[in-house]
């Protein structure tokens, strides 16, 4: 129903550019996500498309038609906020039912969506309540209600599940994703927490000050990081980056710190030998590694195991490589002691190796 | 192990019986020091209500009586219902003040007067909320080129002292040809009391999250209709607060009506009870019985919004 298209926008705030000149296409029906650190400007892009923040420069379209300056309550979007923003002075039926209110809507037509809305939300029984009356959870619920019954075009949400505790946040994901599935209209999510981006998006925008890092369906996000930023901002625990030279010779590209040697795989030799000699940052994610009994160079990582951290259902392993303390991820059949000495063979087909000075990637960039 | 149990519970036993003991006493001089600070702010109003109903002769009476011995309603019938008695310098003696027969001049203004403050002090409550609430919405809400500059430039305004305003307010009413006017004090009040109101509301609105005027906005609100729908009915404690600050300041104003008003058509309450004093003696019985009609708005208007009072007085200080 809408493709929301940001041309060059930029915004102020003051001095300081929140946005910089972001290009965007979402789709008519997407799930994309905003992804990033706070401050990162993904909740003033939200603010924009809502209407709420006016822009400094540049057009945002809505299909066809330019919407700088149309106010939010003509534009057909619905919001959801991390403090929910409830009316505390209206019952949870009146909160529902507030937007159709403004918009006119007939009482039965009224009565029949936010009934509707409340049973697919499961708050049936709270339509009487006020917000000071109810839990977290069923604020949130509220909050998803009244977005939901105006069947708007655009659904906005800006960390909506941050407040909740961590076991209602996994289940409500699924309600979001199941509710974008059956409302087929274009969501835009905010959130700093990857693994909701990783759940719930079509794609995702990583921003950092403003900038647009990467684009992306979440399997290139995670195994495709264009830069050292979106490559340690994904995943958990963190990527482990080395910092050290890259070496190339014989046809083959080595990646070196002191003693620590990698070698990369033969097929991105062509997009590495340019950049032979450079200082760089090597990037292992904790769970790109097997274990493996001898010690090949060039294709493991071996040392003395300095902590083993047990999680439940796995298990993660420190230890020290040339200086830098690295994670790995493992299977908890494994037994190790702090202080074993291990080799563990790396999948280095999923290597990532970045400029140190710019820290875009040799591989993916 | 026994041994140290009992320890244990005698200790328990000792800081208990202390605690309470501390909590009594400490409960006995909040209530010693309510009472005092009762007695004192009570004690005017209590001789105001208890003089009116005495006769003259009374009121002088050594020592006072505060609980009328022969209660009389003479001085609230002098006010509603007597006939003006002319007096002069000739027939003052005719009617011996001390028994309260004695009624000043200007005693047929009292009703008129009062009528012009109601006037005046509800006309000036409208208009703080009219002007006050949308001016405070924008600037707790709206953000503007300016806006910190004007909400200083608004409370600095309180700053000045009114004695210092009498004479450039005086030559602006004087050039509006609105001299002996209702109006030149409506006017006059609203710029001393619609700083106030800016500042009460402004401080409420900011405590308002933002994310409530956005979710109203996106609802489908323009920004008056936030305003109205939501802002206005979470804001009814301090609405209450300014409105009665609004009344009683109108309502209680002396400087200026005396500056402002020349007669009957414009002169407030506390002008013509004031002119009780000026004439060939004083009444106390009267002046006091005048004082008792003249608290009676606002009583009734502090008892209706009581329930509000607390929450919107303390609502600005909350986030300073």
């Amino acid at each position: 129903m809408a493709r929301i298209l940001f041309d060059n926008v930029t915004k102020y705030y003051g001095s300081v550019k929140a946005v910089d000149s972001l290009n965007l296409e979402i789709k008519d029906k997407e799930f994309l996500v905003l992804l990033g650190p706070s401050g990162c400007g993904k909740t003033t892009t939200l603010n924009m498309i809502a209407g709420l923040e006016e822009l400094s420069e540049g057009d945002i379209y809505f299909d066809e038609e330019i919407v700088n300056f149309m106010p939010p309550h003509i534009r057909d979007v619905a919001m959801v906020f991390q403090s929910y923003a409830l009316y505390p002075h209206k019952n949870v039926y009146e909160n529902i039912a507030f937007g159709l209110r403004m918009r006119k809507y007939n009482k039965s037509e009224i009565d029949g969506r936010v009934r509707d809305a409340a049973e697919r939300l499961h708050i049936e029984h709270l339509l009487d309540r006020f917000p000071s009356q109810l839990s977290g959870g069923q604020r949130q619920r509220v909050a998803l209600g009244r977005a939901m019954v105006r069947q708007p075009s655009v659904f906005l949400m800006d960390e909506p599940l941050s407040n909740l505790d961590a076991a209602l946040r996994i289940s409500m994901r699924a309600e979001i994703k199941q509710l974008h599935h059956s409302m087929q209209t274009t969501f835009v999510y905010v959130t700093h927490d990857q693994a909701e981006a990783l759940t719930l998006a079509d794609r995702i925008v990583v921003m950092k000050d403003g900038v647009v890092q990467q684009i992306g369906t979440p399997d290139e996000i995670y195994e495709k990081p264009t830069n050292l930023f979106v490559a340690s901002f994904l995943g958990n625990p963190p990527i482990n980056l080395l910092e050290g030279k890259l070496a190339v010779e014989d046809g083959k590209a080595f990646f070196t710190k002191g003693n620590f040697l990698m070698e990369f795989p033969g097929d991105v030799i062509t997009k590495l030998s340019s950049h032979a000699g450079k200082s760089v940052t090597l990037g292992i994610r904790p769970e790109d590694v097997n274990e493996k009994g001898e010690a090949a160079t060039g294709t493991v990582v071996s040392g003395t195991v300095n902590t083993v951290l047990p999680m439940g259902s796995e298990q993660y392993l420190s230890m020290t490589i040339e200086g830098t303390e690295v994670f790995f991820r493992l299977g908890k059949e494994l037994k190790h002691k702090d202080g074993d000495h291990i080799s563990l063979d790396v999948n280095r087909n999923r290597l990532h190796i970045f400029d140190k000075e710019t820290g875009e990637s040799l591989i993916w960039g | 192990m026994t041994t140290q149990l009992t320890d244990f519970s005698k200790r328990t036993e000792k800081y208990r019986n202390k605690s309470r003991t501390s909590e009594n006493a400490r409960s006995f001089f909040i209530f010693i020091f309510s009472v005092i600070i009762l007695i004192y702010v009570l004690a005017p109003v209590g001789w105001l209500v208890s003089s009116s109903l005495q006769s003259e002769a009374e009121i002088v009476s050594v020592p006072p009586h505060w609980i009328p011995e022969e209660p009389t309603l003479k001085n609230f019938d002098a006010i509603f219902f007597q006939e003006f008695k002319d007096v002069t310098y000739e027939t003052r003696r005719k009617v011996d003040p001390a028994a309260g027969g004695y009624i000043p001049s200007t005693a047929k203004d009292l009703i008129p007067s009062m009528w012009n403050s109601f006037i005046i002090s509800v006309s000036v409550v409208i208009l703080n909320l009219v002007v006050g609430i949308p001016a405070a919405y924008a600037m707790a809400k709206i953000r503007f080129w300016g806006r910190q500059a004007s909400v200083y430039t608004i409370l600095t305004t309180r700053v000045i002292p009114d004695i210092a305003l009498v004479v450039p307010f005086f030559l602006v009413i004087k050039n509006l040809g609105l001299l002996d006017n209702v109006l030149s004090l409506i006017i006059t009040y609203l710029a001393v009391t619609v700083p106030f109101t800016v500042f009460i509301l402004v401080s409420y609105f900011e405590s308002l999250p933002d994310e409530l005027d956005k979710a109203a906005r996106v609802d489908g609100c323009s920004r008056f209709q936030t305003m109205i729908n939501v802002f206005l009915p979470l804001a009814l404690p301090s609405l209450v607060a300014v409105t009665l600050f609004a009344f009683l300041t109108s309502w209680n104003e002396f400087l200026l009506a005396l500056m402002f008003t020349q007669t009957i058509a414009s002169q407030t309450l506390p002008i013509v009870v004031a002119s009780f004093t000026s004439d060939f003696t004083i009444s106390f019985s009267f002046i006091n019985a005048a004082g008792v009609v003249a608290i009676v708005p606002p009583v009734i208007l502090a008892i209706f919004f009581e329930r509000y009072i607390v929450s919107g007085l303390t609502a600005g200080a909350v986030k300073g």
